[in-house]
Formats: structure tokens, sequence, C-alpha cells
């Protein structure tokens, strides 16, 4: 049977102005902000990770030694302590990632699901532990536990801790301490993403809380591998602990062995490289695990059809034990650390046999007037925050893309080979990225095309976001897999333009853990340490450098009222930014993620 | 195939819809396969289909949220994707309806509407006015400031309605907008669906797996399978005349039951049965001699009783009964197979020796082929036997033969 029915004249006016014809030229033209990305991407990352990593294997390409090709710098990086040291830092990396993985989760449950007190405190305290560097850390509670130590001198004799904690014990502790915070930032902000609807569909099918408890640590699979590769690879690559706690303790880990190795002048960048793949094989090692736990699932859970979870009514004891915990880990881990910087910057003469060594403000008045500019504060301060928002922009932006593109469903192989790169990229340390920059920045055949990068803030910005990206994107990587396509394809087919769909669909949905990852990233640009001592542009000192040589030059008291004064501005930014988010951000997204009180 | 729609005289808004070739492959699986189609202004179409057959795929095609690998799609007489550039979804004049709701959890149940409003650059006040309107005709008005976590399934999905509808666009898109709901509210929101959108004259591409669905809502049909069109007709005429064994058994059937051909009259064929000569529509590929299956709708099925059976009556047993409140479906077992949704106003028992009598009209012969040649799946039995094997006629979607040999 046809419908025989008259014909109207069809609406065709709509399709075809000039407009539609240039949109149709341009969409030719769309795999163009791709192509950008990588390129981007492989400046950023892939080409000073890759000639970095050549130069391992053929010294005689870049004009580092006389061999085409050699095996002689991994002979010496295998020998002697070198070995033992990286034996070491795989054993620091997993147990300080499933130790700052368990806290994370446990404090990220608390906090978001249930009624503990405080619970603004002990968000705010992740943050003051992700902004404390690592050495600071290392260093208060050896300050406590050394001999004629605090604890020496005022009479209690701290032996069994001391031996516990000069070993890998106490490694182990201040790493998964300074993972905590990823953690936990990478664990709450999924959890806040996931409806209490899984819960409720475990207990009426006949679950138990604990049953119900399974069902979101199998849904939070993707925050949680995330936090673990993370932890892992920050461990792995730390390098303040490493300088610090670890040398002392005669525990050698494999960045402070690379940087003995590279430590002479001139540096030897082959036997550099050589650490580099091992790390990066370790790295390695932390997405196959992760690639293998999360294959073939899909973990979109984040819809408008989500319900906001109920908070968790704890009993007296239980709001008593979680908040006992919660305190006891805030002390151990800036306890401790800040009253002995605090108590150090309020000491006068401190680290000298000279004059008194009563309490005083005078160091802070000293750092903040800019009388003596051997302690100056306020112009690496200035310098190192601006240098550390703009970082901090660009490596959010880029983080992004990066999450999105890792979080496409359907195999691509462009998305495994960015994770590789991005992962390896955390894992290497910032000191040999550092050395990758300058040694890849540094070549002839850039200046010969008028690209003079080294020695300028933009290289130092560039090194900034190179190190920063990583761990930005990671965090990104949880949040992101949860928002389901439908949300922006809504916006695109109700009018807005693909830029438009993603500011006014996806961003309020993304907007708090941008801003976490922004601040994150913001924080730990501000006291970056390895990548500012080797691409610190001439006449301007970045912040770490400034205090880092301050405390060389026994100006202890000075040096220490510094790291308080930055550590109370970068609290004063996480402060003003969720601030001014409460104040300016329309009601509707203040209301995704947030749980019913 | 390609086909033709002749467009309604109530097309006010309508946009002509025209799919030519269109491929669109993921890995080496082709979703769309040479896909052509000619969507008139102004009418509803539904694409009717199993999950995979590349439904889904092609209104996000026409949407413009996924692209061609070849082939072309015009709107309006402009071609909006030739495989090579796309007209982005923003520019072609459209709306759609997702599955999941796709509600922004950001925005109120209004500032949802408001925002399909952008395009049309209205005033605030003006925009916010019309959002209202747009929440009053699907009745939500009070909710207007709730967010979509406030709302229940079915208020989200009149939200998203709204939100679909109010811009007044040229083309409308629904994925599957009531699979996510009771059977109640589905019918309600059916009805609620066919007023707005016909309302509004805009041309419909509406995707569904549920046959009664696709044939209560539709001006065509057009039946998906393995990313082709397989038919593409009113509904009247895919009940009727399926074009072929898939389409028969996608869109409801009693049961099939096996022959061979013994003569040919005309658009007919006499196929033997069970010792009966059954009289059916010949689907065109049949001969003398060739064996046939023969595809029986439930409503060209009667009961007879057991005393007034004749050689044109199929004899067996009743097996199974249901209420339906305007009456009784019941299951028949014969020697042939099994025949479901057989209706009568009174109830037969279980285990009742009767016989059922087949309106000829309702028949349409198949020559046979293995049924993994006709939708992929090739069936079992709880024992593991193929119904090719043993003969033994299943139903296509009823786990009836389950039932009996379990």
């Amino acid at each position: 049977m046809v419908v025989e029915t008259a014909a109207a004249a069809p609406n065709t006016a709509r399709f075809h102005g000039r407009a539609d014809r240039m949109w149709m030229t341009l969409s030719g033209f769309r795999a163009a902000p791709i192509a950008l990305f990588w390129v981007v991407i492989v400046a950023l990352l892939a080409l000073p990770v890759l000639l970095f990593l050549i130069v391992a294997f053929s010294p005689r390409l870049f004009d580092q030694g006389p061999e085409w090709f050699t095996l002689s710098a991994f002979q010496q990086a295998f020998s002697g302590s070198l070995a033992v040291g990286i034996v070491n830092s795989l054993f620091v990396g997993v147990a300080s990632a499933v130790v700052a993985a368990v806290v994370g989760f446990a404090v990220a449950w608390l906090v978001v699901r249930t009624d503990v007190p405080f619970r603004r405190l002990w968000s705010g305290a992740m943050f003051a532990l992700l902004l404390a560097p690592s050495y600071l850390v290392a260093l208060g509670w050896e300050r406590l536990l050394e001999p004629q130590g605090v604890l020496d001198t005022s009479g209690i004799h701290p032996d069994a801790v001391r031996t516990l904690f000069y070993g890998p014990f106490g490694v182990v502790f201040v790493l998964a301490i300074k993972g905590l915070p990823f953690a936990y930032l990478a664990i709450s902000s999924a959890l806040r993403g996931l409806g209490e609807e899984f819960e409720d569909a475990v207990r009426v099918h006949g679950g138990g809380r604990i049953a119900a408890t399974r069902v979101v640590i199998a849904l939070l699979a993707p925050a949680i591998w995330s936090a673990l590769a993370i932890v892992f690879a920050e461990s792995v690559s730390d390098f303040g602990v490493a300088a610090t706690l670890a040398n002392d303790a005669h525990f050698p880990v494999a960045t402070y062995t690379l940087f003995n190795s590279v430590e002479a002048f001139p540096i030897q960048f082959p036997v550099a490289a050589a650490v580099g793949w091992v790390l990066m094989g370790l790295a390695g090692i932390a997405l196959l695990a992760q690639g293998w736990a999360l294959r073939s699932r899909s973990y979109r859970v984040l819809s408008g059809r989500s319900r906001p979870a109920r908070r968790i009514h704890l009993s007296p004891g239980a709001r008593r034990g979680a908040f006992g915990g919660l305190t006891l880990l805030l002390m151990l881990g800036l306890g401790v650390p800040v009253f002995a910087a605090v108590a150090a910057s309020l000491i006068d003469n401190l680290g000298t046999l000279l004059g008194s060594h009563g309490l005083t403000l005078s160091n802070y008045a000293d750092v903040l007037t800019n009388g003596d500019v051997r302690y100056a504060l306020l112009p690496p301060l200035l310098y190192s925050a601006q240098a550390a928002a703009i970082t901090a922009t660009i490596a959010v932006v880029l983080g992004a893309v990066v999450a999105r593109l890792l979080t496409r469903s359907g195999p691509h192989v462009s998305a495994r080979l960015l994770d590789l790169l991005l992962l390896t990229a955390v894992a290497l340390p910032g000191i040999v990225f550092a050395a990758g920059y300058i040694f890849t920045y540094n070549q002839p055949v850039l200046s010969h095309i008028g690209l003079r990068l080294y020695g300028t803030t933009a290289l130092l910005i560039l090194g900034y976001v190179a190190t920063a990206l990583p761990a930005t994107s990671r965090v990104l990587v949880g949040t992101v897999s949860q928002v389901q396509d439908s949300l922006f394809e809504a916006g695109r087919v109700h009018g807005s333009s693909a830029m438009g769909a993603w500011l006014r669909t996806v961003l309020p949905v993304l907007a708090r853990p941008l801003i976490t990852a922004w601040l994150l990233c913001f924080g730990a640009t501000l006291f970056e340490l390895p990548v500012s001592e080797l691409l610190l542009a001439p006449g301007h000192e970045p912040l770490s450098v400034a205090i880092t040589h301050v405390l060389q030059g026994y100006w202890f008291s000075q040096g220490t009222a510094m790291e308080v004064i930055s550590v109370l501005v970068a609290l004063a930014v996480v402060s003003l930014a969720w601030g001014l988010f409460r104040l300016l951000a329309p009601h509707g997204w203040q209301r995704v993620g947030r749980v019913n009180a | 195939m390609t086909a033709t729609i002749q467009a309604s005289d109530r097309t006010l808004n309508g946009h002509a819809v025209s799919v030519a070739g269109a491929i669109k492959r993921y890995g080496m699986c082709a979703a769309l396969d040479n896909v052509n189609l000619e969507i008139r202004a102004g009418r509803f179409l539904v694409l009717l289909g199993p999950s995979g057959s590349g439904k889904t795929t092609l209104a996000r095609c026409i949407a413009g949220v996924e692209r061609l690998h070849g082939g072309s799609i015009c709107i309006a007489g402009a071609v909006v994707d030739d495989g090579r550039r796309q007209l982005p979804p923003e520019r072609r004049d459209l709306a759609m309806l997702f599955q999941d709701y796709a509600l922004w959890p950001h925005l109120t149940a209004v500032g949802n509407v408001e925002y399909a409003l952008r395009r049309r650059h209205l005033a605030r006040v003006e925009g916010h006015r019309r959002a209202l309107q747009a929440l009053e005709q699907v009745g939500l008005e009070s909710l207007a400031d709730r967010y979509p976590h406030q709302l229940s399934g079915g208020e989200q999905q009149r939200v998203a309605l709204a939100r679909a509808v109010v811009a007044r666009p040229g083309l409308l898109l629904f994925d599957e907008p009531l699979s996510n709901l009771d059977a109640d509210l589905r019918e309600r929101l059916r009805v609620q669906i066919a007023t707005l959108v016909r309302d509004s004259g805009a041309t419909v591409v509406y995707i569904t797996h549920d046959q009664a669905e696709a044939f209560a809502l539709a001006d065509d049909i057009a039946v998906l399978h393995r990313g082709k069109v397989v038919q593409f007709a009113t509904p009247e005429d895919v009940y009727a005349r399926p074009a072929t064994l898939f389409v028969a058994r996608f869109t409801g059937a009693a049961g099939e039951l096996p022959g061979s051909v013994v003569a040919i009259d005309g658009a007919h064929v006499i196929v033997q049965v069970q010792g009966l000569r059954l009289r059916a529509r010949n689907s065109g590929d049949l001969a003398v001699g060739s064996s046939a299956r023969v595809l029986v709708r439930p409503a060209g099925t009667r009961i007879v009783a057991a005393d007034r059976l004749d050689e044109s009556t199929l004899r067996g047993t009743i097996v199974d009964v249901a209420y339906r409140g305007r009456g009784y479906d019941h299951v028949f077992r014969c020697d042939a197979g099994i025949l479901t949704g057989i209706f009568a106003p009174s109830r037969w028992p279980r285990g009742s020796n009767v016989g059922v009598g087949i309106d000829p009209d309702s028949c349409v012969a198949y020559a046979t082929v293995p049924d993994t040649a006709i939708d992929g799946v090739e069936r079992r039995t709880p024992l593991g036997i193929t119904t090719a094997e043993t003969g033994v006629v299943d139903v296509v979607g009823t786990g009836l033969l389950a039932h009996e040999t379990g």
C-alpha cells in the first residue's frame, strides 16, 4: 500500500548559506586540531625524552662520545650501587602506592560519604600535604628523630623508632604520605560523581554494606588504578626524599644514584639516559597492571540520571574513631614537618653558634622587606607564582584533552601510545627530564633555525608543563571517564558549536575536578625543584631555588620563614580559587557532584 | 535499496532527508553497509531493527555526531555529509532525544529546555516563556526549577521531549526514547510524542526495536538488518507483505510451519503442511517441489472446537493460555510446530484438543534457508539441537520451545 497524499514544499531555505559551505570545507580539516595537539605533545614530551634516551645507545649521534652504538652506558648504569638502587626503587614504589591508595580511599570515603566531623579540614589537609615538598616532610621528621634532634634534646630518646625510620620503612612512609593527596583527589573526584543507585542496587538484591562497598570499589576501579599508577610513578621518580632521608639512611634509590652519576661535570648524559630506560621500564609495569585490570570494561556511570549519594551517619564511636584516625594522619604527615619549619623560622640565629637563640619574628621581616637580596622572598615568589599559574592553565587544558583521548571508547592505538608516553614522563625523574630538555633544546640545529629557548623563562615553563602534564591528566582521567558522551552530543544537536557545547555542557560537570587539577598543578610547580635548578633563566630565580640557596647558605631561620610564607601563599590561592568558585559559579555547577546533606 | 516516501499534506516545517549509499565502519565491522533512504518532508519514519542492526548509527550520522565513511546524507536538499566533509550538528536544524535522555545535570528542567532555544536568538524573557510553555505541553510546568536528579525517569524523559521540540527544528531524531520506561508510561509518552511532533510538522526519524511501537507511530518503517535496509514501506505493507523471513519474524509471527510447495496460483502458493494444503502469499522465490516455511501472523489464526474440525484445520493441543483483558492468547502445539498468540474471546483450558484455522492472507511462504542466513543467529534448543536439524518450529522470542523441551 502506498500513501497517496499531496506533497508540500519542504523547508530548504536554511542550508544554502555561505557559512554552511564554509563549515563543510572546514570539516575536511577536522584532523588539524588533533595533529596540532600531537605536535605539542611531541615537542613537549616525546622529542626531549626520545633524543635523550637514544643517547644511551649512540653517544656519537649527539657528540657525547666516540661510539655510534654502544651499551657501555648500561654497563656503567648496572654496576655497583645502581642495581641496588633500582631494586629499592621498585620496592618503595609498590609499597608506597599500595599504602597511599588504601589510606587515600579510606580518607576519600570518610570525607565524601560520611558525616565525619570537620570534613573540609581533611580535604584542605590533603591540599596542604600536596603543597609540601617531599624533602620538607623528610627533613621535618629527621629533625625530630635525628641524634641530638628535637626529641633527644627534650630528653626523649626514640632509638627504636629512629632505627625503623632511617631505612625502607621511613622512605616508604614519607613517600606514601606524599602520594596520599594524589590518591585522595583521584578517588574522591570519582566517588563524588558516583550516584548511590549502584549501592542501592546491591542492598535491594540482598547484599550487605560490605557487598555494596565492594561494588563501589569495583566501579571506582579507574580512579583506584589511576591512584596506584600515579603514586608508584611519583615515588619512583621522587628526588626530594632520595636526596635527604634515603641518602642519610644509606638506602640508595635509583634517582639518587642517577644524580650521583650526573653530578660530575660534564654531565654524563649517556649514563643518565641508561638509568632513564630502567625507570621507564618500571613505569611500563604500572601501565601494564592498570591496562590489564581495566581492559574491555566500561565505567561510564556519571550522567544526568545519577542521584547524588546520601551521607552515611556514623555512630558516635565510629565518628570518634574516624576523627582520631584522620587527626593522627594529619599529625604524621603535616604536624611534625610544619612544627619543625615554624619552630625553626621563629628561632633567632638558628644554625650558628653565635648570638642568642630566642624566639623572634624578625626572620619574617627580613625575607619580606627585601633588605638583603640574599634572602629576599618577594621577587622569586612572584616570579614562580606567575610561572606556576601559566603552567597550571596550559597543563589543565592539555590534560583535559589527554584525558578525553585516553577515555574514548573502543580500541585506539594513539591512546595507548599517549598513555605510555605520559606514564613514562611521570616516571622519569624531574632532574633527568630537565637534563633531557637542556640536551634537546640546546642542540645547535635549533639555534640555526632561530629557536633559541635555552636559558629563557619560556623553556622553564615548557619544562614545568611537561613534568606537570602526566600527573594532571592522570587526575582528570578518573572523572572524564565517567562523563557520558551524550551530554556533549546533546549540546551539539541542540545548536551549540563544539567549543560552545563543551563549555556549556561538559565544563560545568567537570568544573570541580578541573579546579582541583589546576590547584594541584599550581602547588606542585610553585615548589618544583629539579627542573627549576637546571632550566632557570638567568636573573630570574625560581622560589624553590631561592629557598634552597638560602638554606645552603646556613640562613636556616630565613629559609624556613620563606618556606612558611610560601606555603601560606599557596594555601591562600587554594582558598581564593574555591571561594571564587562558590561566589561566581552558577548554582547548577555547584550542585554537580555535591552530596546531599 | 532505495525507497521513496510520499509526503503528507500536514507538512509545514519538516526537512526532507536523503541517505545515499551510506557506509560507516567501526574497525572491521560495517555498521552501515550501503544504506539508501528517501524521507519526504514531514514524514514520521521509524527505523526498526534488532540490536546491532545499525539503526542508532544511522540516526547519529544524520544528526552529525557520527561521520560517514562513504555515501552521502542530504537534509532539506543540501549535502550535510559526503563521507569527507560534514556540516556540524548545530547547523543541521535538528534536535535529538537520547536513549539516556542526556539532560545536563547542572541545569534545571527549564534551563535544559531553554538551552535548545539558544539557536533561535530570542530575548531572555521570551526564551524562558517558550521553555515554560514547552514544559507545560508535557505537563511539567510545576517542576520547571527542579534539577534532573530530582525528577523521575518519566519526568526526565518529558523534559528531554520538551527540549527536543521547543525550538521547532525541521528534523527530530529519537533514539529508543521509551526503552527505559515501564509499560504504562511508555504508552502515555508514546501518545505524547506522537501528538507533539505531529503538531510541530517536523520530519521524524524514530529508532526502536519494538515492532508494536513502530506500527503505532510510523508513517513509514525502514527495517534494518546487519547494516542494510531490508524493507522500506508503510506499516501496513511491512505487516502484510514482509519482504524477507527476517522482517516477517521481527514484526510478529505466531509461528512457522515447514512444508513443501505443491502448486503455484498467481501471487500465492499451495504448501503441503502436516497433511494440509495451506494457501499462502508467495514471497517470490518458490517453485513447485521446493521446501518452504510458512510464516503465520497471529491475527490470521482462529481456534476451532474438536467437534468441528475439517481438512483445512491444523490439529493439536492447547499448551498454554494467557489472559489479555479483551480475551485470551493461546499457545497451540501440533506435529508441525508451535503457534502462539492465537486469540479467542473465551478461555480454552490447557490440554484441550482443538484445531486452528489459518487465513491465507495472513500466511507468507519463504524458501527454506538456514536460520543463520536469515538473522545470523543459529537457534538452539536447551538440548543443544538446532531447530533446523529437528524440524521443530521455534517461535521468535517466545522461548516456548524451551518451556516444552525443558
